[in-house]
């Protein structure tokens, strides 16, 4: 048993890592660096929405500002793309932190409302600036890898975003395991109490805020130097930022594992919704109506069915007392 | 030095007086109690000084040193430890999680470095079994008893080893064998060097378990003194008999 | 100086609209405690559908109404008794935003399908014309909108305080528990108070298609607007959201003539992040439940 719980996650690692070289063709290639870019972003999204309980929908913002970031920095100043790529990730991680001190202020469903108005925002912003950004035009960021055809740069970004994906994990895990991630977990069940026992509940909120935005940005760097054309209707988009909110919910966000299972199924549903009905707008609705299905009938996500508790429903107050009597100071 | 002290603290609620000038002062290392008809403002008085409500008016000092209007982890951080009228734990974290929510001091590198570092566990360990219920960490809180609950939100609160624990109903909804059983863990606690205010409801318990009682009534204490002596005041009796 | 006159009338007239189609989150959130973002994406709904209407059949958009308000009654019931009530009542704030999130997204889907993603507008003669007064240039358009806006919250407000349905609506809001308990249906007042609030949208789609051109995505912007609508006003009274609508309206004007479309825009959620740092406690806090 013990074993078979070790071996499964290396199993699936090298799944995952021979991965392009068990499909037929560089466009499975292609859906895979995307899916697994969209499983890094959730995994991060969950960072904020798993621990502490708050939902953003506006991490598209994080999402398009990378890109913009890094796009901006090889395009406009010469940066090389290795510099530019943290360099903005930090930037944006900054600019969360900022922006975070005033949004997690507010609890619940405003959260959500003024995570909604940051990406509403961030598209105004980029779309007006034209001198900056070219505005709805869009901005061309040329490839990092001039040498390589273009299902080769498929692969190289595979494993860019498989590194990232593992990263987030990572970072994931071990805040779950710290006395940080205890202290964000109190604040999902009970903000008031938590700040109660000393948990400085608005910096933890801030980091985890500034935290999440820092991997998702770092995505969106990559996916500005993958396509090497940015248009701010898509980056900003309120569809990316729902779709990591679907993808963790549907998984499950209170495991480290959920937000990547939930993009297994819901990225490669969309590339193949892509293919089977053209460039409709008819993906919004499924999308929408997916999520409408999971809050009502699955709001804790498929893995939350799967693990058990470790304690029975109730534990007889009898025992506790017995054990009172027994006890002596 | 005086444990804590406030002085004219005030707080209105859409013009009705919930807390009105109250001036009072601990006693160091004793067991306050704080009691009062329903609606005399006692909870009131707990949510201002523990940084959950600002007041209108007034200051809060503990040890000599102004905290109010702080945030309420940093009235935690400088040692006061507080439960809840209905008993708050954190349900779907484990017994053993809920104890290493608290935070004694912010500090970065101990809260991510010390990742479940054994000293905390070890410390957590200790006071569940105190309480009794150290059997029991692996459990979601939510499965636990409300007694077993009441006893974990008072080790999840001694873990910031607080210098004056505020209990907020310690007997409410909890039968007598553990009414016995908290009486004693407070005793104990008390004679470790630790300050309590107690609101509480139950007679019989303030006035055996407190060495000092303070009585609220409409906003503002109204008598104080050792039980036996607050007991007889007429005052008192008004009060809660509206003779 | 006629400039900002300009502006300044415009902004009420605009104002007023803000104001009717804030009404409806209220009643939303009075009686189910929801944030209904999907409320904007109905009014589009209901823009296109009076498009159709007009385009089509070739009928004033105004006459599409007696079809649309009680269609949007229906629906509203039918989105409260079928989804809102059916949530986990203890995450209720959170998961009723993501539930109609969805909804508005299942919404901008269709109308991209059916109608494509291209600009639609309406212009009907009557509207296409504007009043001078003082030099002030006031279209006949944004007249009509502030004029439809302030009847149909007129009959609002007489519906809550005159009729027995009202008052048992505003019991429900004020007190749940007690509602029942003197024997009002609360989940049938619950489900009644939401198709008002979708039969406003109805009203509000209208008038929203009259003045402006209009394509699926736009309701993402009216989302942000009218919680700053609601923000600045404080939930608690919809006085205080018909003040910030006008407020927000002029500001919104004025920007408009003096600045740009962009700044305008921005407007809302600079006052919304302003509100939000002035108070922190949230602005759904409750205070509705006391004074609606």
């Amino acid at each position: 048993m013990r074993t078979v719980s070790r071996g499964l996650p290396l199993l699936a690692g090298a799944l995952a890592i021979a991965y392009p070289w068990l499909v037929p063709n560089y466009y499975l290639v292609y859906a895979g660096a995307l899916t697994v870019m969209y499983a890094a972003m959730s995994t991060s999204w969950n960072l904020l929405g798993g621990f502490t309980g708050y939902v953003s929908l506006g991490h598209s913002a994080f999402f398009g500002l990378g890109a913009y970031g890094t796009g901006l920095l090889v395009v406009r100043l010469d940066v090389p793309w290795l510099v530019a790529l943290p360099v903005s990730a930090l930037l944006v991680t900054l600019f969360a932190a900022g922006v975070g001190i005033a949004a997690v202020r507010v609890r619940g469903a405003s959260f959500v409302i003024v995570s909604i108005a940051l990406v509403s925002m961030m598209n105004l912003v980029v779309q007006g600036w034209r001198s900056l950004t070219g505005g709805s035009t869009g901005l061309q960021v040329p490839s990092p890898f001039p040498g390589l055809h273009r299902g080769q740069t498929h692969l190289v970004f595979f494993y860019l975003f498989l590194v990232l994906l593992g990263v987030a994990l990572l970072a994931w895990w071990q805040i779950s395991r710290s006395r940080f991630g205890a202290g964000l977990r109190a604040i999902r069940e009970d903000e008031d109490k938590a700040e109660s026992l000393g948990v400085p509940t608005a910096a933890y909120k801030v980091a985890a805020f500034a935290l999440s935005a820092l991997f998702v940005a770092l995505a969106g760097g990559l996916y500005a130097l993958w396509f090497g054309s940015l248009d701010p209707i898509f980056v900003f988009s309120i569809l990316i930022g729902s779709s990591m909110v679907l993808m963790s919910l549907l998984g499950g966000v209170r495991h480290l594992l959920g937000p990547l299972l939930g993009a297994l199924i819901v990225a490669p549903a969309g590339e193949y919704f892509l293919i089977a009905l053209g460039e409709t707008q008819i993906h919004l609705t499924a999308t929408g109506l997916v999520l409408v299905l999971v809050v009502l009938f699955m709001p804790e996500g498929i893995l939350a069915r799967f693990a058990r508790r470790r304690a029975g429903p109730s534990i007889p107050d009898e025992s506790a007392d017995q054990r009172l009597q027994g006890v002596s100071s | 030095m005086s444990s804590l002290r406030t002085e004219g603290l005030t707080k209105s609620f859409g013009g009705v007086l919930a807390v009105d000038g109250v001036t009072v002062e601990l006693r160091d290392g004793a067991i306050n109690g704080l009691i009062g008809p329903n609606g005399s403002g006692k909870t009131t008085f707990f949510n201002i000084v523990t940084g959950m409500i600002r007041p209108d008016a007034g200051r809060v000092l503990y040890r000599d040193r102004e905290i109010t209007r702080h945030a309420p982890h940093r009235i935690a951080h400088a040692g006061i430890g507080r439960t809840f009228q209905l008993c708050r734990v954190f349900p779907r974290l484990t017994v053993l999680e809920n104890m290493l929510v608290a935070v004694r001091r912010t500090r970065l590198r101990e809260l991510m470095a010390g990742l479940r570092d054994a000293g905390e566990t070890e410390r957590a360990r200790h006071w569940l079994r105190r309480m009794g219920i150290e059997h029991l960490e692996e459990a979601e809180a939510r499965d636990l008893s409300y007694g077993q609950q009441k006893l974990l939100e008072l080790a999840a609160v001694l873990m910031a080893e607080p210098d004056l624990v505020l209990l907020d109903e310690p007997a409410g909804g909890v039968n007598p064998a553990l009414i016995d059983r908290i009486t004693g863990l407070v005793r104990d606690l008390n004679a470790e060097g630790r300050t309590f205010l107690v609101v509480e409801h139950n007679m019989d318990m303030v006035m055996g378990m407190c060495d000092h009682v303070i009585v609220f009534d409409r906003g503002a204490p109204i008598a104080e003194g050792p039980p036996s002596a607050v007991r007889e005041d007429p005052r008192v009796l008004e009060a809660y008999l509206g003779v | 100086m006629s400039l900002l006159a300009q502006g300044l009338a415009l902004g009420v007239l605009t104002g007023g609209l803000y104001a009717l189609l804030a009404s409806g989150l209220s009643l939303y959130f009075g009686v189910m405690r929801v944030v209904m973002v999907a409320h904007p994406a109905f009014l589009f709904l209901a823009a296109y559908l009076t498009y159709t209407a007009h385009t089509v059949f070739g009928v004033d958009p105004f006459l599409a109404l007696p079809v649309t308000v009680p269609l949007f009654f229906a629906l509203g019931v039918a989105v409260q008794r079928l989804l809102i009530a059916r949530l986990a009542p203890e995450n209720v704030a959170m998961m009723s935003v993501l539930l109609t999130f969805g909804l508005a997204l299942t919404i901008e889907g269709l109308l991209g399908t059916f109608y494509t993603g291209s600009y639609k507008s309406i212009s009907m003669d009557y509207a296409t014309r504007s009043l001078t007064v003082a030099g002030v240039h006031l279209p006949y358009d944004k007249i009509i909108a502030f004029l439809v806006a302030a009847l149909t919250l007129g009959v609002l407000f007489a519906v809550l305080v005159k009729s027995r349905f009202g008052q048992a609506l505003r019991a429900t809001i004020q007190h749940r528990e007690a509602a029942r308990l003197v024997g009002i249906p609360t989940e049938r007042v619950a489900g009644h108070g939401f198709g008002v609030g979708l039969a406003t949208a109805a009203a509000g789609g209208t008038v929203l298609a009259l003045i402006t051109p209009f394509f699926p995505a736009s309701h993402w912007v009216w989302i942000g607007k009218l919680m700053a609508v609601i923000v600045v006003g404080g939930l608690g009274s919809v006085t205080g959201a018909a003040l910030a609508a006008v407020l927000l309206g002029v500001v919104e004007g004025v920007v408009l003539v003096t600045v740009d479309a962009t700044w305008a825009t921005m407007m809302f959620y600079v006052f919304l992040f302003l509100a939000l740092l002035v108070r922190p406690q949230g602005f759904f806090g409750g205070r509705l439940a006391h004074r609606f």
